[in-house]
């Protein structure tokens, strides 16, 4: 089993969920974040005083899916999140050792 | 004894306060002839403490009961006779056995446990052994009063902090306004000496005998919910968990979970409010008889005065609504409490004949310095609320009162988010220490800020009509304002904040603020700057005033970003302007509404302000052909060539260098990409050797399309053209060097480059094609010739579609320096 965790622009994240779900992922945890990558923040001027934002605002998403199902659940994703422009995100995949669903014990794939 | 109870808890048709008395009377029946075996010839008697004392069982309660004796050897072997059989069967037992002056001493000691024995009931033995026990416990209450009162009161406020009326999941038991406020009231009725209970407090006057029943069917209610609640999970837990609402409201009465919350919510705030009127009262007199006489009346404002510590009214004030408002106020800024038989006084006859104040006469002015006070002033709006005196000024609040929002979202009802948010809002106007620096910079610059507090209280007065809730609350708040005398540019801003309140956070939270349109459509329905920086603070005011999942820094920045770069396009007139409205509603008239505003939301802002109706019509039908075309027209002297293509780096200095290898002159351009991709550019020439004249345009068009495909070479033919052809015109003044500038500031979503250079053929393709070999994608293009001199001003975007960073930004300038220098 994998864990898939992606940072992505907030306003994509209707559309990532559309073609998760669409791919067969059937559940998964949505957490709201603030980052930076190489953009990194920026300056706003409001009435000819700056304010700096250090940090830019992501939505984060973690999705635990078998083996087999992660390639393709994780390209499902990266198209669903590009707009081709600066601070898109990252999609990484890493490995789970366990998973126990908590109402009946289950454990393993059965738990997913 | 398992079963009998099992049977009890089974039997639906014994709800609330019934239920408490069966399984009083069970208990009762079971543990009197366990004592009459067990007991000896020793003094000793039963007595039950606690619910079970006021037969108030419910099924998840504990029993808690105190074995009196005066000593022996045969004590404890009864009491194992007592408690052994009850654990057996399952009954989690409080259980104490003490002698009557072990009893007292431990009460003396300790408040909690004189508390707990203020609830007693003789259950089997020496009668007289149970009456002693509670004369002296009573006697110590009595003996105690003082700080009885005070630890009451401080329960009571922190109960307060989690009032059963605003929260999703309220604690029937411990949450403001429930069972334990009722408890704690009685509890001291008898620390006041006899009758005892509620009684003491009415004859004292702390508590209204119009209040009992009330205060009784609340009660009622409250075990209803609590039996039910306990029946519906097995459990002992007095947490109301949303997902049981549903069961326990059809369990207890009969409904559904929405009426269930409403009842609650009434009954909670009903009780949570005269219960804080008597702890009020109560501390008041504790200060002693002293302090009263030495205080006098404090005029605070006309027909008002502070007396013993609240704010009630003169004598010879008038009994009308707006006296009532300036008692409210008074009391919120000096924070005191309102005297509720005055405010009683001053409640609206059936009749309202000349209740209603004079809104234009002082009284607008009255309401808004009362929301100013902020937090101060809802207990006080509390108090007119309750008194009937809130609803009579604001009619339009009945359909929001006590209106539960039962989701994970909300936490309050609706009234009392409104009056958080209006809490929040003042917060952001004085600049609390929580308030973050950039919200309070707003904050000081709004050039009416008393418009923040009205919009916080109205903006979802629209809920519980049907429809839209921002649309119906616009109109309604529009007419509220307008009766309360508000100015036409007052209503013009009200009604546009509370119709579009929830604009901002939708919009910034899924929308992709990086595209010009999706912030040009928000400043357009704002409409200027002030509304707008309104808007704002009401968006971080309702969405603090809403719960803990509504707001956080992630969201905050992002209603930010939105805020600041909508209000930079309104301020720089780019959006809003007046010109560019006439010219959309003609285009409206020429090809429908629905098509022209979606037409004009997909190109870029400045756009609309640069053509006529007609030209933007034809615009719409060339880039809804989908392909790539060239059109052709004439106006005042000059050709103009439109073309549309897929966008892509390049397009614009390709067509560019196609005109001039025709020689056609271009004196202005424009180039505009449309939200879906597709470029629009705009040539007007000068056919200065007369090509289009002789040949017609197919030629030149035929030329664009090839060149747009990749199958003509546009800067070879320029090279060639240059070694071929010598300038073509006359200087009219000695040769200026070019200038490049840089501009970061004019945009929040390109980089403007703006080239002043002498007019010479070929230039435009030049300063193009260098855009291009950087990677950098045109957005739009000014183009103008005046004189002998050209301003060509380039929105652009690197290759990730965002503004230039500074490495970017030097480049472009020295390579296209170079080139023009060159030249």
């Amino acid at each position: 089993m994998k864990l898939i965790t992606a940072i992505i622009k907030p306003h994509k994240l209707d559309d990532v969920k559309a073609a998760l779900q669409e791919a067969g992922v059937s559940g998964m945890t949505v957490s709201e974040a603030r980052g930076f990558g190489r953009q990194r923040g920026h300056t706003e001027t409001y009435r000819g005083a700056e304010y700096t934002i250090d940090f830019v605002p992501k939505v984060r998403l973690e999705i635990v899916i078998d083996d087999a199902q992660a390639q393709a659940v994780s390209e499902a994703l990266v198209r669903a999140a590009q707009t081709d422009k600066i601070g898109d995100g990252k999609v990484w995949v890493t490995p789970v050792e366990s998973i126990t669903r908590i109402r009946t014990g289950e454990v393993g794939p059965d738990a997913l | 004894m398992r079963d009998a109870r099992a049977r009890l808890v089974a039997d639906s048709a014994l709800g609330g306060p019934a239920f408490g008395a069966a399984y009083a009377a069970l208990l009762d029946g079971v543990l009197a002839p366990l004592f009459e075996r067990a007991a000896g010839e020793e003094a000793a008697a039963l007595v039950s403490l606690g619910s079970y004392a006021r037969e108030e069982l419910c099924p998840g309660s504990d029993v808690d009961l105190l074995l009196l004796h005066g000593g022996g050897r045969t004590i404890p072997a009864l009491a194992d006779a007592l408690w052994y059989p009850l654990w057996d069967a399952g009954f989690v037992v409080g259980h104490s056995a003490r002698t009557l002056k072990e009893a007292v001493a431990v009460a003396d000691g300790d408040l909690h446990v004189l508390t707990s024995m203020l609830d007693v009931r003789h259950v089997a033995g020496d009668e007289a052994l149970s009456s002693a026990l509670v004369e002296r416990i009573r006697g110590l209450a009595e003996k105690r009063r003082g700080r009885l009162v005070e630890a009451f009161a401080t329960a009571a406020a922190a109960r307060r902090e989690a009032l059963i009326a605003d929260l999703l999941e309220p604690n029937v038991k411990d949450g403001g306004g429930g069972l334990r406020d009722l408890q704690s009231l009685a509890w001291m009725g008898w620390a006041l000496g006899p009758p005892g209970a509620l009684g003491s407090l009415v004859e004292a006057g702390y508590v209204r005998s119009e209040d009992l029943p009330t205060l009784d069917a609340a009660r009622d209610l409250f075990l209803t919910v609590r039996v039910a609640l306990h029946r519906v999970t097995g459990t002992k837990s007095d947490d109301l968990r949303l997902q049981d609402q549903d069961a326990v409201a059809a369990v207890a009465l009969r409904t559904d979970a929405d009426d269930m919350a409403r009842e609650l919510a009434g009954a909670a705030r009903a009780v949570a409010w005269i219960a804080a009127d008597a702890w009020n009262r109560l501390r008041a007199t504790q200060r002693g008889p002293l302090g009263r006489i030495a205080r006098r009346d404090r005029v605070l404002a006309r027909g008002i005065v502070a007396r013993d510590g609240r704010v009630t009214i003169a004598a010879d004030a008038a009994h009308d609504g707006a006296t009532a408002l300036r008692l409210a106020v008074a009391a919120a800024v000096h924070d005191l409490p309102v005297d509720r038989q005055a405010l009683a006084t001053l409640a609206p006859p059936d009749a309202a004949d000349g209740w209603a104040p004079d809104w234009s006469s002082g009284a607008g002015a009255d309401l808004v310095t009362l929301l100013r006070q902020g937090r101060r002033a809802i207990p006080v709006i509390e108090s007119l609320e309750h008194a009937g005196v809130w609803l009579s000024l604001l009619p339009e609040w009945e359909h929001v009162r006590s209106r539960p929002q039962r989701n994970a979202y909300h936490r309050f009802t609706v009234d009392r988010h409104l009056l958080e948010a209006v809490a929040e809002s003042v917060e952001l106007l004085d600049g609390a220490d929580t308030t973050e620096v950039f919200d309070r910079d707003v904050a000081r610059h709004l050039d009416r800020p008393e418009l923040l507090v009205v919009c916080a209280l109205l903006h979802d007065i629209g809920k519980g009509l049907p429809g839209d809730h921002s649309e119906a609350g616009a109109e309604m708040a529009v007419g509220l304002c307008r009766r309360l005398g508000f100015d036409d540019e007052a209503l013009g801003r009200v009604e546009r904040v509370v119709r579009h309140h929830l604009l901002l956070a939708d919009v910034a939270t899924r929308r992709d603020l990086g595209e010009e349109a999706t912030v040009a459509r928000v400043a357009r329905l704002v409409g200027d700057a002030p509304t707008l920086e309104l808007l704002y603070l009401l968006t971080v005011a309702d969405s603090q005033a809403t719960g803990p999942a509504a707001w956080n820094s992630v969201k905050a920045a992002l209603v930010r970003e939105l805020f600041v770069k909508a209000l930079h396009l309104l301020e720089r007139g780019e959006v809003g302007a007046g010109l560019g409205e006439e010219r959309r509603a003609e285009l409206a008239g020429r090809v429908g509404e629905e098509r022209a505003t979606a037409f004009l939301d997909a190109m870029p802002v400045a756009y609309g302000a640069g053509f006529s109706a007609d030209e933007m019509a034809a615009h719409l039908e060339l880039l809804d052909g989908g392909s790539t075309a060239v059109a052709w027209s004439q106006d005042l002297g000059q050709q103009v060539c439109t073309v549309v293509a897929p966008d892509r780096p390049g397009m614009f200095a390709s067509v560019a260098g196609v005109l001039s290898l025709h020689g056609l002159n271009v004196q202005q351009a424009a180039a505009h990409t449309r939200a879906d991709g597709m470029a629009l550019e705009v040539f007007r020439v000068v056919d200065d050797v007369g090509r289009i004249e002789r040949r017609g345009t197919d030629p030149v068009s035929d030329d664009i399309q090839a060149a747009l495909a990749d199958d003509l070479d546009v800067g070879a033919g320029m090279a060639e053209r240059a070694r071929h052809y010598a300038p073509a015109r006359r200087r009219t003044a000695p040769p200026t060097p070019p200038r490049v500038y840089v501009d970061q500031e004019a945009s929040d979503f390109a980089t403007v480059v703006e080239v002043h250079a002498d007019d010479r053929v070929g230039l435009l393709f030049q300063i193009t094609r260098v855009l291009a070999d950087l990677g950098l994608d045109v957005h739009l293009a000014k183009v103008s010739t005046i004189g002998d001199r050209v301003v060509d001003a380039f929105y652009v975007r690197d290759a990730s579609g965002g503004k230039l960073g500074e490495p970017d930004v030097e480049r472009v300038r020295h390579t296209l320096l170079g080139r023009l220098q060159r030249a």
